[in-house]
């Protein structure tokens, strides 16, 4: 069920993964899981189990929107959108991530 | 906070999340479906690669769903939901709880309306009600404490130029006026207001304007009028009635404005139909009254209503009144010597309530009122006990379905929510099943209590909603208590074990206390009931020295014409024969006063006896020949008056019992001689004792009273003419009325009514207590017995095996329904009990309501505790009758 090269991924960054995406443009579930993966090189794999749960908890905390729209070839999709308060969030949640990074590197390459 | 909001928007339109949601998953699966084909799959290939790689579809649908749940709104949907199929699973316990919780309710509700009215609600439009009052006067009298609400117009002066306390003061009077000419004349209630007094309230005339002060003049106001919006509308069509011209007694008045509608300015009853200047009433009447009301301090007739400053606390306003008071009581002193001193009298005026039932001497009724305000809560109490007690009872029957739920893994407190959300279920029927209780019984109550005034709707009467709900949430925590506390101590493991005959009965002794209180609070609404019976029963026994029964009060009112005294006497007189001629009248007599209206006195003076100051008020009655007769009052010595006492005779009087003995102790009054008016008036003749009469009020105790032969002593004081009829006083009533005011010259005109109406409302306060101590006290007792009757009931079937037991060792049915029975009595004897006490604690309070009647009557006492032994008796024989049936046989095969 779950592919062989998934990494598992920290806690909390798929809230900022999914933020940073929809913060480029507007997007499906689907398109947000292929974006993820492509721009990963299939490193990050996003499982549609969190992916949808995920999005409905973020849309309750008015961080994104949710719109159906038309997709190129005439489908009905649900599109999200980042609102003013997640991009607010994804910067808060960036700044953490990349304290976080620093911290690790540090810790793992001591200068 | 946010996010919470949007989990409830999406709560409910969770079923459309539910399908976008899928929706969204199939796009997604569509996509990947694509995604394989483009790699080569074949269609079912992809189909297969797509749902593989989408994972497990339900578990995203079900964690979504989840977030879209609220569990507490979710938890109390099933929990209504359960309650209410639980409900309906025992109808017959649903009902009875419902019913015992809506009249517990109901009562409450109804008499608050009662309470509300007569003493709470603010009066429409006033501004800042707060801050708004009526001064009452207090001073002592031969140590005697007095509050009046009756204010000199003078006085008023006085108050409103001595204090600094207050932005506005008003004065006002209610009275009733004729209004209108010839036949259309009719008396109405009328309100005479100071120009101030609309200034108090937040109202704009519907109609032209209020009084100008320009308009409100000593020693004549102007002749304006305002009208009320409902007259406005009934009797002027809500036309364009400025400038019009009405007759409000007998004042020409020109309407200026009407009142919006539903004012009613401080009018107790009923809405006054028009206002008008104070100063045009009074000075528009005629001799003495209307020519130095505002010199004087003779005539106290009216209200003063004053409007406290802000930031002047009501102490420091009543200590400002109260030196203007006795100010003004020095300025009263100085034209009547008799006055007290200040420092004996010790004057006091206070600002309290607007309404006199809420004011610092609200009288018998208001407090008797109050007392059954307390007895409509302790009804809710004892419904509440039974509630719960019902409630107890099923939760012990389910006691091993509960421990079953909590080893299964049920939390307590869900459990606990539950049951309670049961108990909130019913306190909400019962609030519905209350409404309709008030709505009902609550109109027959303000019938009873304030007569019909303003709307007397319950439903749409936001004030007694909230009181009604706000009972009927008490009812739910007090009742929803009960099997939290006691129902959920459940051991799991004991419980799941035991079967149904180990173990299952035990008494629950929280059942039996409430049982215990149930009783107790029944006895002592019954003594109470018991003790105003009694009560109403002397009051109605008391011989009040006259015999109402059949009699007929005739008021002349000569509507402000202006007549000589002999015109008035001759009128008099006409009146009288004319109806000693109508047919159906036994007798007749021409009067000065009317009991329990109106009372008169002058000073009396005996020969050898210094001062009849401080042996008590002296007052008189005038009568014509018949006067004892027709009154059905009795002479005990010497004579009454004969057609022989005329203005040309000499001068007699018959004396009261008791002022025979308070005048002439050693002597027999016959034959004494009395001066009336002054020492120097020649003697009056003590030819006659009668009997002692109530007169000023029917708890009176040996009044002083003295009778003068009309035609001897001011004929034209007698306003009235008594007549004693054959038939029904109320039927014939009109008859009469229309026989009589032919008789009447010009605008004025005659009132009939039977003197049994005044009578009645004498008889009020005692009445109206005994009605609802009785109505609630029987009340308490069928929800008392009811509750008795559940747990023996209840006690006897969960005892079935080990009274199986009993017979089948050889127990007979006398043994087993002493069994069963002395338990109900016994819960019975400790309820009388302690019922008891509290009503020996109450009774210090409660018996300066009662008449003639200890409160601690044993007999009463007796009575009541033997009905509940007996009631006990009764509720607890039924299930008693059902345990000597008993089949040992089959009993203890079963389970």
């Amino acid at each position: 069920m779950t592919p062989a090269n998934k990494r598992d991924l920290l806690p909390g960054t798929l809230d900022m993964l999914i933020l940073g995406t929809v913060a480029v443009q507007s997007m499906h579930g689907y398109g947000i899981a292929q974006h993820i993966q492509r721009l990963s090189r299939d490193v990050l794999r996003i499982e549609e189990g969190s992916l949808y749960p995920a999005l409905q908890r973020m849309r309750q905390k008015g961080w994104i929107k949710a719109q159906w729209g038309q997709t190129p070839n005439n489908q009905r999709a649900r599109y999200y959108t980042i609102t003013p308060l997640g991009q607010r969030q994804l910067g808060l949640q960036e700044a953490g991530f990349a304290e976080l990074m620093d911290a690790i590197a540090r810790v793992m390459r001591p200068a | 906070m946010r996010e919470w909001l949007a989990r409830i928007v999406d709560w409910f339109r969770r079923d459309r999340l539910d399908a976008e949601l899928r929706e969204e998953l199939a796009f997604h699966r569509t996509q990947l479906e694509r995604d394989a084909r483009a790699t080569g799959d074949d269609a079912l290939d992809a189909h297969w690669v797509a749902r593989r790689r989408l994972g497990n579809v339900t578990r995203v649908r079900e964690e979504s769903r989840d977030r879209w749940s609220v569990p507490w709104f979710d938890h109390l949907q099933q929990d209504v939901r359960y309650a209410i199929r639980g409900l309906r699973r025992s109808p017959g316990f649903a009902l009875s709880a419902i019913i015992t919780l809506g009249l517990g309710i109901g009562a409450n509700a109804a008499m608050f309306g009662v309470i509300d009215r007569l003493m709470l609600r603010p009066h429409a439009y006033l501004r800042e009600p707060g801050r708004v009052h009526r001064v009452y006067l207090q001073y002592k009298e031969r140590d005697r404490q007095i509050t009046r609400e009756s204010i000199e117009y003078t006085r008023y002066l006085d108050l409103r130029r001595g204090t600094t306390s207050f932005s506005a003061t008003a004065a006002y009077a209610h009275g009733a006026q004729a209004i209108g000419i010839g036949e259309a004349a009719r008396e109405r209630p009328i309100a005479a207001v100071s120009a101030s007094f609309f200034g108090f309230f937040d109202a704009r005339p519907a109609l032209g304007r209020f009084f100008l002060a320009a308009e409100d003049t000593t020693p004549v106001g102007a002749s304006v009028a305002v009208l009320d919006y409902g007259v406005w509308k009934s009797d002027f069509g809500g036309r364009n009635v400025l400038g019009e011209p009405i007759q409000v007694g007998n004042i020409k008045a020109t309407i200026i404005g009407v009142a919006p509608r539903g004012f009613t300015g401080v009018a107790e009853e009923k809405a006054p139909a028009v206002y008008i200047p104070i100063t045009a009433y009074a000075g528009n009447l005629p001799g003495e009254d209307g020519k130095n009301y505002f010199i004087h301090y003779y005539w106290g007739w009216m209200n003063v209503m004053v409007r406290r400053k802000a930031g002047v606390s009501l102490a420091a306003a009543n200590a400002d009144l109260t030196n203007a008071y006795a100010r003004s009581w020095n300025a009263e002193r100085g034209e009547n010597r008799s006055l007290e001193a200040v420092s004996e009298a010790r004057p006091r005026a206070v600002a309290s309530s607007l309404r006199s039932a809420a004011g610092p001497d609200p009288g018998l009724e208001a407090r008797t009122l109050v007392w059954v305000s307390g007895v409509a809560v302790v009804v809710l109490l004892i419904a509440c006990a039974n509630v719960a007690n019902l409630f107890l009872a099923r939760a012990l029957r389910r006691r091993r379905e509960l421990a079953l739920r909590v080893a299964l893994g049920v939390s307590r407190r869900r459990l606990a929510a539950q049951s309670f959300t049961e108990t909130v279920v019913l306190s909400l029927f019962g609030f519905a099943a209350g409404v309709a209780v008030a709505q009902w019984g609550g109109a027959v109550l303000r019938r009873l209590f304030i007569g019909e005034t303003g709307s007397t709707d319950v439903v749409t009467d936001g004030r007694t909603l909230v009181v009604a709900s706000a009972a009927s949430l008490a009812a739910a925590i007090l009742t929803g208590l009960a099997p939290v506390f006691f129902g959920l101590r459940a051991d799991v493991a004991s419980m799941l074990k035991s079967g149904l005959r180990e173990g299952t009965y035990q008494r629950s002794r929280a059942r039996g206390a409430l049982l215990v209180a149930q009783g107790a609070l029944s006895m002592v609404l019954l003594v109470g009931a018991g003790l105003f019976v009694r009560s109403l029963e002397h009051v109605r026994d008391k011989r009040m020295g006259f015999d109402a029964d059949r009699l007929l009060i005739v008021r002349r009112n000569l509507r402000g014409a202006d007549m000589s005294d002999s015109a008035q006497a001759q009128l008099g007189r006409r009146l009288l024969a004319t109806a000693q001629s109508i047919p159906g009248v036994e007798s007749a007599a021409w009067i000065s006063s009317v009991p329990f209206w109106t009372t008169s006195a002058v000073g009396v003076f005996v020969p050898g006896v210094p001062s009849t100051r401080g042996l008590g008020l002296m007052t008189y009655q005038q009568g014509s020949t018949d006067y004892f007769r027709t009154m059905g009052t009795r002479i005990v010595r010497g004579r009454g008056f004969t057609a022989d006492d005329r203005v040309t005779s000499p001068r007699v009087a018959v004396v009261s019992e008791s002022m025979a003995r308070v005048l002439w102790p050693n002597a027999t009054a016959i034959g004494q001689c009395m001066r009336v008016g002054a020492d120097t008036m020649p003697c009056t003749t003590v030819v006659g004792v009668a009997e002692d009469v109530a007169h000023v009020s029917l708890a009176e105790e040996a009044p002083n009273r003295y009778y003068l032969p009309i035609e001897q002593f001011r004929p034209a004081a007698g306003y009235a003419v008594m007549l004693r009829m054959r038939g029904d006083p109320a039927a014939s009533a009109e008859r009469v009325r229309a026989a009589l005011q032919p008789v009447m010259p010009g605008q004025t005109y005659v009132t009939v009514r039977p003197l049994s109406e005044v009578v009645d409302g004498e008889r009020r306060s005692w009445r109206v207590g005994a009605t609802m101590f009785v109505a609630f006290g029987v009340l308490a007792l069928v929800v008392a017995a009811v509750g008795l009757y559940g747990v023996v009931a209840y006690n006897v079937a969960q005892r079935m095996q080990e009274l199986g037991v009993r017979v089948a060792l050889g127990a007979q049915t006398p043994d087993v329904v002493r069994l069963i029975v002395g338990q109900g009595v016994r819960f019975a004897l400790a309820g009388v009990t302690l019922g008891t006490v509290l009503a020996l604690f109450a009774a210090r309070w409660v018996q300066p309501l009662l008449y003639a009647q200890s409160a601690t009557d044993v007999r009463v006492f007796g009575i009541v505790g033997g009905v509940l032994v007996v009631v006990a008796i009764v509720a607890s024989g039924l299930p008693a009758r059902r345990a000597t049936r008993v089949d040992p046989n089959t009993v203890l095969r079963a389970d």
